[in-house]
């Protein structure tokens, strides 16, 4: 390796957490060996003083045995212990944040371009689920009926070629027959019978950007100050669906039959109506292609920042995602909680609304190339979790 | 100014005890499997020490101690052996510390414009070392507060001496990025302490 470390990989360095071929490189690179020495008193002050809390003495704290014996004798009952979100979490519903999800990742989970500048396409595909706080206010008007969601809709009209269209969902009776006509092995849990299973098929449409037009969308939006790059004009992003399946448990709403065709949003049908109701999709990552010189992190940047985020916060979180395989999930701000959990065998997400009308919840994970969600009603998260633990 | 957030906090930090209060005296003890007590007994010296020193207070410290463990009793009352629980109870533990410290961050606030942020301690009383001590202490933790929660979350997670690669599991990175937003998160931590430091010479 003959190009000197980045910041980034010299700070690795003084963790001992560097890759074999960079550390050869900082063995034999003097120049590279001299940042690091720089570096390390410059955060040598940094490390001291964060290092106090793990060096915080034990003064007479209780001993572990002690600790569980106060935990077993007095314990939080469950509902108690989530009173307090319930006060603090009102309004939006989390119907709307796979949909939404699935809307904004396409338009802020394009591929980065930086590892790939030689090849002609980038690829995206999803490998991970993030999750991200926004106020959903600056969004509303886009999907309301006013100027700026008429605007929206024809720009998604002008812009948007379908070249694979999924048509209705179709039916089928069981895992077997589901894997046959999708494709791809679905699992269900062991020992539940689903109500319903349904297959979506596969769609694909591309998607030409105007700027003129987006501009003019976020123009009359009030977000003037956000300025898209000249660069996207005309950019061609293809996106591929594979087909989707889905398992109703329950009792539960029909399947949509939207150009989505994905029924995601169906654990926000109403909780009187659907009290029971849960529902396990599965669909293999959705793959996106676009042209090389797009700046993903920019346009993420610009799309969190309509959503009322600081320019600042909206920088931070996109430098922590990788563009090329995370599906960012935004959820309500101060609506909906989200936590990360063991699942299935690798880490998924647990998003909860805990509404006192209608709580909900969602648990998100990509395993093997596969997203798989479960949604329902209540505050009875665990079943989506222990639905996901009896998998195959 | 030289209060401790932990000496004042105490009144305040009493979730797990007001929420057992309201438990029934006759209620049964929770019943917890061998794989979930062995958890507990593993990592609860590593978690109490974490969020004390986050939050100072041994008090509460404790209290958040136990909510963290009860949250893995509600999220895996029987945790199965791939279960990564030291990971995840340090990323627990480390919310719910620096949730606290920010509260306190916002309760000092309108403490001090009420005109009832008194001073909690006398440093002329203690040696001067541990004064020195804690008072660094203090102004870490109101830096950590004032930071961006990812980026206070990263370091804590860093100086509990997770790995890289736990870490980015954790916080859903790749592992390559967790060097630079460490080195920047450092920065920023090293930024707001000396603006604090300063603020108060």
């Amino acid at each position: 390796m003959s190009q000197h470390l980045n910041e980034g990989q010299i700070r690795a360095a003084l963790d001992g957490e560097l890759g074999p071929a960079d550390l050869r490189h900082l063995e034999t690179c003097a120049e590279c060996r001299a940042r690091q020495e720089a570096m390390r008193q410059e955060q040598r002050q940094a490390a001291h003083r964060l290092a106090l809390f793990s060096r915080a003495p034990l003064p007479g704290g209780l001993s572990p045995k002690a600790a569980l014996s106060r935990f077993r004798d007095r314990p939080i009952p469950q509902e108690e212990s989530s009173s307090m979100a319930r006060k603090a979490l009102r309004s939006p519903a989390i119907r709307y944040i796979l949909p939404v999800a699935l809307l904004l990742a396409l338009i802020l989970s394009f591929p980065s371009t930086r590892a790939f500048a030689d090849r002609v396409l980038d690829l995206f595909r999803v490998e991970q689920v993030t999750v991200i706080p926004v106020d959903f206010t600056g969004l509303q008007q886009l999907t309301g009926e006013g100027t700026v969601g008429k605007q929206l809709s024809e720009l998604i009209s002008d812009s948007v070629t379908m070249s694979q269209k999924p048509g209705a969902p179709v039916e089928v009776s069981d895992a077997a027959h589901a894997s046959q006509l999708a494709g791809f092995t679905v699992r269900l849990p062991r020992g539940m019978a689903p109500s319903r299973i349904s297959v979506v098929h596969a769609s694909a449409f591309t998607f030409t950007v105007n700027r003129t037009k987006a501009q003019a969308l976020l123009d009359e939006a009030g977000r003037s100050d956000l300025i898209l790059p000249a660069s996207i004009d005309g950019a061609s992003i293809s996106v591929t669906v594979p087909a989707a399946v889905s398992a109703d448990y329950g009792t539960c709403p029909p399947p949509n039959t939207d150009e989505t065709g994905f029924r995601l949003n169906a654990g926000g049908s109403p909780g009187r109506q659907y009290p029971d109701c849960v529902i396990l999709a599965e669909i293999p990552s959705p793959t996106v292609t676009a042209p090389p010189g797009l700046d993903v992190a920019q346009l993420a940047q610009i799309g969190l920042e309509f959503t009322g985020m600081s320019s600042q916060q909206a920088q931070d979180f996109t430098q922590t995602v990788d563009w090329t395989s995370t599906l960012v999930i935004p959820i309500p701000k101060n609506a909906a909680t989200y936590e990360q959990v063991k699942v299935d065998g690798v880490v998924g997400t647990l998003i909860q609304r805990p509404a006192d009308d209608a709580p909900e919840y969602g648990l998100l994970w990509v395993k093997a190339g596969t997203i798989y969600a479960i949604s329902g009603l209540g505050n009875n998260s665990q079943q989506a979790l222990q639905m996901a633990n009896l998998l195959p | 100014m030289s209060t401790d957030i932990g000496s004042k906090r105490n009144s305040h930090a009493m979730r797990f005890r007001k929420s057992s209060a309201a438990v029934p005296a006759d209620a049964q003890p929770i019943p917890l499997s061998s794989s979930f007590e062995n958890l507990f007994l593993e990592h609860w010296t590593r978690v109490y020490r974490l969020v004390l020193g986050l939050v100072g207070d041994p008090a509460e410290a404790e209290d958040l101690a136990l909510e963290t463990f009860l949250k893995l009793y509600q999220r895996y009352p029987e945790p199965p052996q791939s279960f990564n629980a030291g990971g995840w109870l340090t990323r627990v533990a480390s919310n719910l510390g620096l949730h606290s410290i920010r509260s306190y961050k916002r309760r000092e606030r309108y403490e001090l414009a009420a005109g009832t942020g008194a001073l909690a301690d006398a440093p002329e009383n203690r040696p001067a070392e541990i004064h020195a001590r804690e008072e660094e202490l203090r102004l870490a933790r109101m830096s950590l507060a004032q930071m961006n929660p990812r980026q206070a979350e990263l370091l804590i997670l860093r100086y509990s001496a997770m790995s890289y690669r736990d870490i980015a599991a954790a916080l859903g990175l790749s592992p390559s990025s967790v060097g630079p937003l460490l080195l920047r998160a450092e920065r920023e931590f090293e930024k707001r302490y000396r603006f604090l430091v300063e603020g108060e010479t």
